[in-house]
């Protein structure tokens, strides 16, 4: 499997060129452009599915995240993928650890590496803003996504990373969602609320825009839907 | 303090490196990455009551935010602007620059940022009833959707109004209607705004109110 990432960092699309029984496992939507002869196989989870009940509930929770396998039926085969919002990608090779990708930055991995979707981690505490997180575990390439450019920050300590701004972050890190600086009322009307602390060693790799604040300055020059 | 643009012109960030006692004032909202011992305060938008007038009338935050290193040792920071775009820097010593609403990132202590009334017509433009001035001996880092163009004009020269990002306090801006008052009112369209003096205009190469205008009739009805 050879993964080529096109374009960076504006308009970043990822060309993964599959030899025969290779497998990429992608997010829903995320496929551009593949060879002719490409099986596709849909799944709602790469292992223990939990079954159709599961996925609906995830579904009604606003967070549906089907799968999609890509596996080249003859000799080789290339899938392209891209993404709805301009920005850039970046491979992470894993080795027998754990990443967590936050759900809208994750497009795709290698299928040897195992997707947990139902990872809870601090999603209850984001109510309101639809965040879900990816576990992946295991060994092999993965491949994220970004609002903009992404840069990684090492934390050795503490470090604060507003929430919108998360691409993915080793497991081995420590978080707690809090204020940022002293006073949860000066965190509140400084506009970052709640905030992600990260505490520990490890890496996190931040976007640096958040499509949720893009979104609110397009949405004042939107007209409502007079439905 | 180190800074440094970084992210190209087409998503433009801002690493800070605070030292010890300095502080640095930001847009609300601002801030992406920090280290976690930072010192957050909010502040009023100059003042209780042109901030408030600033939020309804301006189209602009209620607070700015100060972050400010209280420990020993450099701490990190990351600034962002809630649009993709470029950032550029300006050095002010004793001068001042006027910003239009939203294109503020952050300022070094010794900036001031004033408020100056812009008037109806301004108002009228949708760029807001009141607008920046900043003044004083700093930097001053601002932003805007799209790359940024800078002119340097002597007499008179046009953009199209939601473009201009800043300009020299000495360059007054007038708007005129390119079609009819109803269509130029009712419409939201066919203004665009007459530059007229000596000094620099800054223009941004696209506008969020074209994208949303763009967007719009799109949706079903």
């Amino acid at each position: 499997m050879k993964i080529e990432l096109l374009h960076r960092p504006g308009n970043t699309a990822a060309k993964v060129t599959l030899n025969q029984g290779e497998v990429i496992t992608a997010e829903s939507g995320a496929m551009i452009a593949m060879s002719g002869d490409m099986d596709i196989t849909t799944t709602t989870h790469k292992k223990k599915s939990g079954g159709f009940l599961k996925a609906l509930k995830r579904m009604v929770a606003g967070e549906s995240l089907f799968l999609n396998h890509f596996e080249p039926k003859g000799v080789s085969g290339e899938v392209i993928f891209g993404t709805a919002l301009a920005g850039d990608m970046m491979t992470l090779n894993l080795d027998n650890e754990s990443l967590i990708v936050q759900g809208s930055s994750f497009l795709a991995c290698q299928e040897e590496i195992d997707i947990d979707l139902g990872w809870q981690g601090f999603k209850s505490i984001f109510s309101g803003e639809s965040m879900f997180w990816v576990n992946l575990k295991g060994r092999g390439e993965v491949i994220v996504s970004s609002f903009g450019a992404i840069y990684p920050i090492d934390v050795d300590g503490e470090m604060i990373v507003d929430s919108g701004h998360i691409v993915a972050f080793n497991e081995t890190l420590d978080f707690t969602i809090t204020k940022a600086g002293k006073s949860w009322l000066h965190s509140f009307l400084g506009g970052e609320g709640l905030v992600c602390k990260f505490q520990g060693k490890g890496t996190v790799w931040c976007q640096s825009h958040n499509p949720n604040s893009f979104g609110s300055s397009l949405t004042s020059g939107l007209r409502a839907r007079r439905a | 303090m180190k800074a440094e643009i970084k992210g190209s012109a087409a998503f433009a960030y801002l690493d800070v490196e605070l030292d010890e006692g300095e502080t640095i004032t930001t847009e609300s909202d601002a801030m992406s990455s920090m280290d976690a011992d930072l010192d957050l305060t909010a502040q009023f938008n100059g003042g209780f009551f042109t901030g408030l007038a600033r939020k309804f009338f301006g189209g602009e935050t209620l607070f700015i935010s100060k972050f400010t290193n209280n420990v020993t040792g450099t701490r990190r920071l990351t600034l962002v602007q809630p649009t993709p775009g470029e950032v550029k820097c300006i050095e002010l010593n004793g001068d001042s620059f006027c910003l239009q609403p939203g294109a503020f990132l952050a300022c070094t202590d010794g900036v001031d940022l004033g408020v100056r009334w812009a008037g109806f017509t301004s108002f009228i433009a949708r760029e807001g009833l009141f607008k920046l001035e900043v003044s004083g001996n700093g930097k001053l880092w601002y932003g805007a959707y799209g790359a940024l163009l800078e002119r340097e004009i002597d007499g008179e020269y046009i953009i199209d109004t939601s473009h201009i990002v800043g300009y020299d306090p000495s360059i007054k801006l007038k708007l005129q209607l390119a079609g009819g008052i109803f269509s130029s009112l009712f419409g939201g369209e066919g203004l665009v705004t007459r530059v007229v003096g000596k000094g620099k205009v800054v223009i941004q190469t696209r506008s969020i109110a074209g994208l949303t205008s763009w967007i719009n009739p799109k949706f079903p009805m």
